[in-house]
């Protein structure tokens, strides 16, 4: 089988997710056997940008006109387009409702010049081409990225979990910190794959990567409620990773 | 005859920028480091969120930098409560930036600077033919991670560090695995210097240059510290990180989403070369592996901010033990934090990030929420810098072809190992006063 190849872009973001990539550092030399990298601006000059690709990664969100159009671009040459992080998959930090309109923000941050950058509200990568893959993260988890390209590379469609990081927390047999300490944990709504990280820690999930498809909302209102935590501050609380999923998707 | 440089996107930076050089016959009419990142509007975002959440929205500024941008915010944070933290807590902290200066300047050194300086397109096309060269450094790269995991609890993003102290203090075995690897990176630096200080030179640039680095007040260190030291041509300024508005005095600039800094109208340069230039040296083998990369400071080269990298890298794996050391020596007796209570209050705090001096200036009301908040990036400090640097490159290069000039642009830019992500928010609200 030839190599398939593999393109991995960013698009407005913290560079995090290629940064997950390159941060295989015991993997990274045997991705380079299995893939044929053609175009990895981040990592490599000389690059071919216009080629076909099997395999697009693609991380950040749509802010501006520019990234709308360099999507599309690498939509156009890609057989299968895997959106990977939270802000392409749900929108991320910068689609948070900071409760203002986008002018004014971009006044109170730039000044009068503010009104000339391209800028466009955050979208993630489903609201402008169609994604093939979902891989949330922020950042992305190693095991997940190496997880799913083993996948495609055998023509496989990745299996992510659907259920909750409450799951992998009680795996762990951490004290529940929703239960025990009262705190706004979104656990029980986030998407697993972090092996409950945060809470293992002692912290409550934020939420980082977004919403949980097999996750039981109304029950969890209820438990939330009896704990006295009210929707408005859970919700508050998920939409500042995934806003989207706020808004009723 | 005019002639336009261009280079699009650069590649092996993080973040999108693009190089443009204009010139009419031998004279450069004009230089621009053009930074086009989309606006993500952080600053503004954070506005009226408890102090809580702060750190955690913006450490998302910038992955590469999301160490420094956590605990600047908490410095700040902390400053503007009037909260002490413990001693045990500020050597942690200490260790987790070095942890990030460590996997900053692995990464850059040996996957985005010395594919150039040996004529390869990237490490992993370097890794063909130096195989050893690049498994070293990323070696380097997984240790500085492993602090970052075993304190910071994840490489990218930590989600350990809170306001007065962390979640979860490491275990003792969790610092012995880590005081191992430790070990190993010890000898994977000498076999960096070998490597480093084989490179062919590059030495196409020089100008007289402004340094401004964070005071470390005789212990190198990242971390603490509230006061900038200010060097030029023997000259010497001394600013207060509350006074940061009036070093970073900017000016707009229509390429690009930053304003541009500068002192006394000169623009000046930040970062790891700045750092050693402004402190004392930190100890007899940086001073050794100073002189094997021929490294004489001052320097007016840009270039020699890769290997003050290089001296920062090895310094930090010794001093990282030493730190690993001495917490297994005396055991972690302290609480893991101390309580935070929220009150109305201001404060700006400043640290060494990778690239340079970071600035995090926030205002929070009774309740712990953000009234204000204003992030300056070294990134967009140093622009300015790099477009000064590029005008005398291309003025002192004898070779006035294009392609020659490209690769020394493009070399230059790298060289302050740029973070573009970070840099487009150093843009503030200034226009409308």
């Amino acid at each position: 089988m030839s190599k398939p190849t593999v393109g991995i872009f960013g698009l407005t973001g913290c560079a995090g997710d290629q940064l997950a990539i390159i941060n295989c550092e015991d993997e990274l030399l045997d991705l380079v056997n299995l893939l044929d990298i053609r175009d990895f601006v981040m990592a490599a000059s000389e690059g071919d940008h216009t080629c076909q690709l099997d395999i697009a990664f693609v991380e950040g969100a749509v802010l501006s006109k520019h990234d709308e159009e360099y999507l599309k671009k690498i939509r156009a040459r890609a057989k299968t387009l895997v959106a990977i992080g939270t802000c392409a998959v749900w929108g991320g930090v910068a689609a948070m409702d900071g409760g203002r309109g986008r002018d004014e923000m971009l006044n109170e941050v730039y000044g009068p010049a503010g009104a000339r950058y391209d800028s466009t509200p955050a979208r993630a990568l489903g609201e402008v081409v169609k994604v093939d893959l979902k891989i949330s993260g922020c950042p992305i988890e190693k095991d997940q990225f190496l997880g799913a390209v083993a996948n495609l590379l055998n023509g496989d469609a990745p299996l992510l979990a659907g259920y909750a990081v409450c799951a992998e927390c009680k795996m762990r047999e951490n004290n529940c910190l929703l239960v025990e300490n009262h705190q706004v944990c979104c656990g029980p709504l986030t998407v697993a794959g972090c092996g409950a990280r945060c809470p293992g820690l002692g912290i409550a999930c934020v939420g980082c990567r977004g919403p949980a498809a097999d996750a039981n909302f109304p029950s969890a209102m209820e438990m939330f409620a009896a704990k006295g935590i009210g929707a408005d501050r859970i919700t508050a609380k998920l939409k500042t990773f995934a806003n989207a999923a706020g808004g009723g998707q | 005859m005019s002639t336009t440089i261009r280079v699009e996107h650069l590649a092996r930076v993080e973040g999108h920028g693009g190089i443009t050089v204009e010139m009419d016959g031998g004279a450069v009419t004009a230089v621009r480091f053009d930074l086009f990142e989309g606006a993500r509007l952080l600053e503004s975002l954070i506005r009226g969120r408890s102090y809580e959440d702060v750190a955690q929205i913006v450490s998302r500024i910038c992955a590469i930098c999301s160490a420094a941008h956590s605990l600047t915010s908490i410095k700040a944070t902390e400053a503007a409560f009037g909260i002490e933290v413990s001693p045990q807590t500020h050597l942690l902290r200490d260790l987790l930036y070095r942890g990030e200066n460590i996997e900053s300047h692995a990464l850059h050194l040996f996957c985005l600077a010395a594919p150039d300086y040996l004529g390869y397109p990237s490490a992993t096309a370097l890794a063909a033919d130096h195989p050893d060269a690049v498994k070293t450094g990323l070696r380097l790269k997984k240790l500085g991670n492993l602090i970052q995991e075993t304190i910071g609890g994840r490489a990218i993003h930590p989600v350990n560090v809170v306001p007065g102290g962390f979640g979860k203090l490491p275990s003792a075995d969790e610092l012995r695995a880590l005081r191992a690897g430790l070990l190993h990176g010890v000898e994977d630096c000498k076999a960096t210097l070998d490597l480093l200080s084989g490179l062919p030179p590059a030495d196409f640039c020089h100008s007289p240059t402004v340094f401004a680095g964070l005071d470390m007040k005789g212990d190198y260190g990242y971390y603490a510290g509230d006061e900038i030291v200010v060097k030029a041509n023997g000259r010497q300024r001394r600013v207060r990180a509350a006074d940061y508005r009036s070093l970073t005095n900017e000016t707009p600039v229509p390429h690009a989403h930053a304003k541009h800094s500068s002192f006394d109208g000169k623009p000046f340069m930040v970062g790891a070369l700045a750092r050693l230039t402004v402190n004392a040296l930190p100890d007899d083998a940086a001073a050794s592996a100073m002189r094997r990369l021929g490294l004489r400071l001052p320097s007016g080269n840009p270039m020699d901010n890769n290997m003050a990298q290089a001296v920062e890298l090895i310094y930090d794996v010794g001093r990282a033990l030493a730190i690993v050391d001495k917490l297994l020596a005396e055991g972690l007796n302290e609480a893991p934090r101390v309580p935070v209570k929220p009150k109305a209050g201001a404060a700006t705090a400043v640290t060494e990030a990778p690239r340079g001096l970071l600035f995090h200036s926030y205002a929070y009301d009774a309740d712990g929420r953000i009234v204000s908040a204003d992030v300056i990036t070294p990134t967009a400090i140093n622009a300015a810098s790099i477009e000064d640097h590029f005008r005398h490159a291309v003025e002192q290069s004898a070779d006035k072809s294009v392609p020659a000039l490209t690769r020394k642009l493009e070399m230059i830019a790298r060289a302050y190992d740029p973070c573009i992500s970070c840099s487009v928010h150093l843009i503030q609200k200034r226009g409308s006063a």
